[in-house]
Order: C-alpha cells, then structure tokens, then sequence
C-alpha cells in the first residue's frame, strides 16, 4: 500500500496532528519527569514552574482539538485514517488530563509541607511510583510516534503492578497518620500525590489501549486485558 | 448501528467470469447479496463493479461481445439458465441509472408504462392506484400529484431520478440495482434519494454502485470493494469503512489509491 494520499495536503494534516500530539507527549514526559525530580530533591522552584508550563500543555491541546475539528469536517477520513483521527481526540485530552494531574502533585509540592511530614520512605516509594508511571509513559507515547501497539499489553500488565504499590503507599501514610498524628497536614498531601500518580498510570494505560485500537481497529478486550493480568507476577 | 434486517442470501453469483471479447473484465466472482439489505459495490473507475451490476439482469446479454461464465441465482433460479425468460426476470428486477432518463411521456404514463407492459394491470382504476402508490414509495407524490400528465422531463434533476424509481418499483420487483444514481444530482436531491433507499430496502433488495464512499457507508450495510475486475473485500459497511482486512481495500476507501 502506498503512504501517501492523492491529496498530498491530506498527508500534510495528519503529519501537523501526529506530530502535535508527538509535542503535547513530551511536554506531558516533562512534566512527569519535573515532578520526579520535585518529589526527590523537595525543588519548590521546579515545582512552580512545572505548574506554570500546564497553560502551554492547555493551549496546546486546543490547538489539535481544533486541527482534529478541522480534519474531521474537511476530510471525512476513513479506515486507518479515522481510527487515526479519531484517537487523537483521547489522546489529546489524556496527556492534557496527566498535564494537570503533574500540576496538582507540584501544587503540594510547592507548598512546602513535604519534609514535615518526616517520611523519607513514603517519599522515595513516591518518587519510585513516579518512576513506573513514567517508564509506562515513555512506552506509549514512543509506540505512538512509531504507529505501533506493541507495548500495550505490557503497560497494561504494568499498570496492574503500580495499582499495588500505590494501595502499598496509601497503607504506609495511614499507618505514619496513626503513628505521627502531629504531622497529618502534612502528610494527607502526599495521599494526593499518590492518586494523582496512580492516575497518570491509568491515563497511560488509556494511551496503550487506543494505540491498539489504532493499529488493529480492535478495542482491547476485557479478555486480553484479563490475560495480562492472570500473567502478571509480582 | 447496522441495523441489519436478516442474514439470507436474496443473490448468490458464484464464480462469475466476464469477457468482452479477449479482455476479461471480471475475475471469479462470489459474492451473496442479502435480501432487504442495500449493497455498496464501491472501486476505482474500470474495476467491474457496473459490470458486475449490469450481470444481475443480464443487461450484458445485449452486447454481442459481452460473455458471462458462472452463475447468478436469484431465489435459488440461476438467471443464466437457457431456459429464463429475460423479459420475466427483468419484471422483477428495477434499474436506476446515473443520470435520469424518463421517457418521453408524462409522469402518469412513465410509471403506468411497466404495469401496462407486463400486462399486470387491467383496470384504469387499479392502475391509478398503482402510480400513485409508486409516486408514493418514491417520496414524489405531494411534489407531483398536480402535474401528473406534464411531461417527465419537465421536472427537475432530483424529481426525474425518483421519478425513474417509480417507474422501476411500479412492476413490483424485488431486487432494485442503483448504478450511481446520484451522480448527476445536487447534495439535496441526492439526500432525497439516500433518505428514499433506506426507506425502500424493507421491502426490497438494493444493490448500488457508487463513486463516493460516504454514500456507500450511510445508504448501505453491506459493502463490496471490486480492483480490477476482482472482488478483493466484501464485509459489513462498519467494518470496510472502520477496519477492512484487506491493504487494497484501505488505500482505496482512504483515497491512497492512485
């Protein structure tokens, strides 16, 4: 099959799109990785200007949302073209969605109550979640860039594993909360750091099942993603 | 949804081969049509899919060099049989052409013209009603009934084609073929058309060649891409237009095709 479209201008609209997403995927890893190195070194400043830089992620995702508007009602795409357009909208607004999830970790961050909560060993186990959720991101969105669903499984089988650590985190703050009580407003933060990070897994995970649908035009059945998980060992 | 009525074959055509003269034009065909459902044939120019249509009636019969090997069995009678009686089995099968062509007669007499021919009508009174159910059934009744003796020709591009849909559903068939009746016809007309097709597969069976993709995915549930005189995939509409299996058909239906 031939790549390229007879209207070469067709061809020029979905590399604009792909190639935007491509950009939205890496100032979402941005911020992934700003929040990591956040959590890890307690950079207040990092912190605020990784809050700041979500505005360009936003702006950003109106901008596609428009593009795909735009292909949507010039092009009429079909087949591969528009499981291709089609995707993209989730996706825009998955990345958008890990965006805001990175601002609200730095919001904690920067408030400056993290050493206070005097758990070094939550927020390394913090730091190690974000570790996962990223290395699960990177995956995706380079299957993306690729045209590949080659990962997604495997994310998905992974997700199952950060589900675990996170339901390990929430247990060990409860346990500091029961054990520290004079330190509970500062460590209830680090309860929402953790949803946030969970949750930018879930949205990775989100990325890997439209990949697959994008290349099989399958959704990523309950089935398969049973499998991953009967298959997955801690 | 495909809102799929049943799953019976009305057609079946198996291994239907197609010569003009030396040239092949149609490769071992197979390919069931399901009653009470509209089929797309979709394809680039040249690919075979009015040929392919043309061989439903046996209107090739009329070109001399024109040769069909293989068989098209319409409820279970395979119409290439010596023994069929093309007039008969033209009665029951409606054809609408790419652009309209009323004949040169008033509306009243362009849909009472079959029934009269087939000798199926007696009575002036039955035949009244059999136009005015056909005007009808075409959705051209309101637009027409006050100017039933003007002549056909008179009435505008969107009017005539349906006209000529009367005309085809007035000898009652059960299989009306569409060679892209919309071709000639604005967007409103052929929404009119469009909206008449999904109207009229309850109660007969359609097969439609066409040229726009969007038409074969809203009108039809089932579609049938033809390359060079081959049958490459034919499937549920969704899934041709979604999904199809096959690259060829993926280049076509994306416009990579060349």
């Amino acid at each position: 099959m031939t790549e390229e479209h007879i209207v070469t201008s067709f061809d020029d609209e979905l590399r604009e799109l792909t190639d935007g997403l491509i950009h939205l995927g890496g100032l979402a890893q941005i911020a992934l990785a700003n929040v990591e190195k956040s959590l890890k070194m307690n950079d207040h400043d990092l912190a605020k200007k990784t809050i700041e830089a979500d505005k360009q992620i936003n702006a950003l995702q109106f901008e596609l949302e428009e593009m795909t508007f735009n292909i949507l009602a010039k092009r009429q795409p079909m087949a591969n073209d528009l499981r291709s357009v089609f995707s993209s909208v989730k996706i825009i607004l998955f990345l958008e969605r890990i965006g805001d999830m990175c601002k609200g970790v730095c919001k904690r961050i920067a408030k400056g109550d993290l050493l206070n909560a005097k758990s070094p060993k939550t927020i390394d186990a913090l730091v190690g979640l974000t570790k996962d959720v990223q290395n699960n991101l990177d995956l995706v969105l380079d299957d993306y860039a690729q045209g590949k669903a080659d990962n997604a499984l495997n994310v998905w089988r992974s997700d199952i594993k950060i589900d675990s650590s996170y339901a390990s985190i929430l247990t060990a703050i409860l346990e500091d909360i029961r054990n520290k009580p004079e330190a509970i407003e500062a460590l209830v933060p680090l309860f929402f750091i953790a949803r946030y990070l969970e949750r930018i897994g879930d949205q990775a995970t989100n990325i890997a099942e439209v990949n697959h649908f994008i290349v099989t035009g399958e959704v990523l059945t309950d089935d398969r993603k049973l499998e991953a998980e009967e298959k997955t060992v801690f | 949804m495909n809102d799929q009525l049943n799953n019976k074959s009305l057609i079946q055509c198996s291994n239907v081969n197609v010569f003009y003269a030396d040239q092949q034009a149609l490769f071992d065909i197979n390919l069931d049509i399901r009653e009470n459902e509209v089929t797309s044939l979709i394809g680039p120019s040249g690919c075979g899919k009015s040929t392919f249509l043309r061989c439903i009636n046996r209107m090739n019969d009329v070109i001399d060099i024109c040769k069909v090997e293989g068989s098209i069995s319409i409820d279970n009678q395979n119409i290439y049989d010596p023994e069929v009686d093309v007039v008969e089995l033209r009665s029951r099968i409606g054809m609408v052409f790419q652009k309209p062509n009323p004949f040169p007669k008033s509306v009243y007499d362009n849909v009472a013209y079959g029934p009269k021919l087939h000798g199926r009508i007696l009575h002036q009174e039955d035949l009244d009603r059999k136009v005015q159910e056909s005007l009808e059934r075409a959705g051209l009744w309101s637009e027409v009934k006050d100017r039933l003796h003007e002549p056909g020709t008179s009435l505008s591009g969107g009017q005539q084609q349906r006209l000529c849909i009367a005309r085809a559903i007035a000898i009652d068939p059960s299989v009306i073929l569409m060679d892209e009746p919309c071709s000639a016809l604005d967007p409103i007309a052929t929404a009119k058309i469009e909206e008449l097709i999904d109207e009229l597969k309850s109660k007969y069976t359609i097969t439609i060649v066409t040229h726009s993709m969007q038409q074969a995915a809203r009108v039809s549930q089932r579609t049938a891409f033809f390359h060079l005189g081959k049958l490459i995939e034919v499937g549920d509409t969704e899934k041709i237009f979604r999904s199809p299996e096959h690259e060829q058909t993926e280049a076509y239906v994306t416009g990579r095709y060349g």
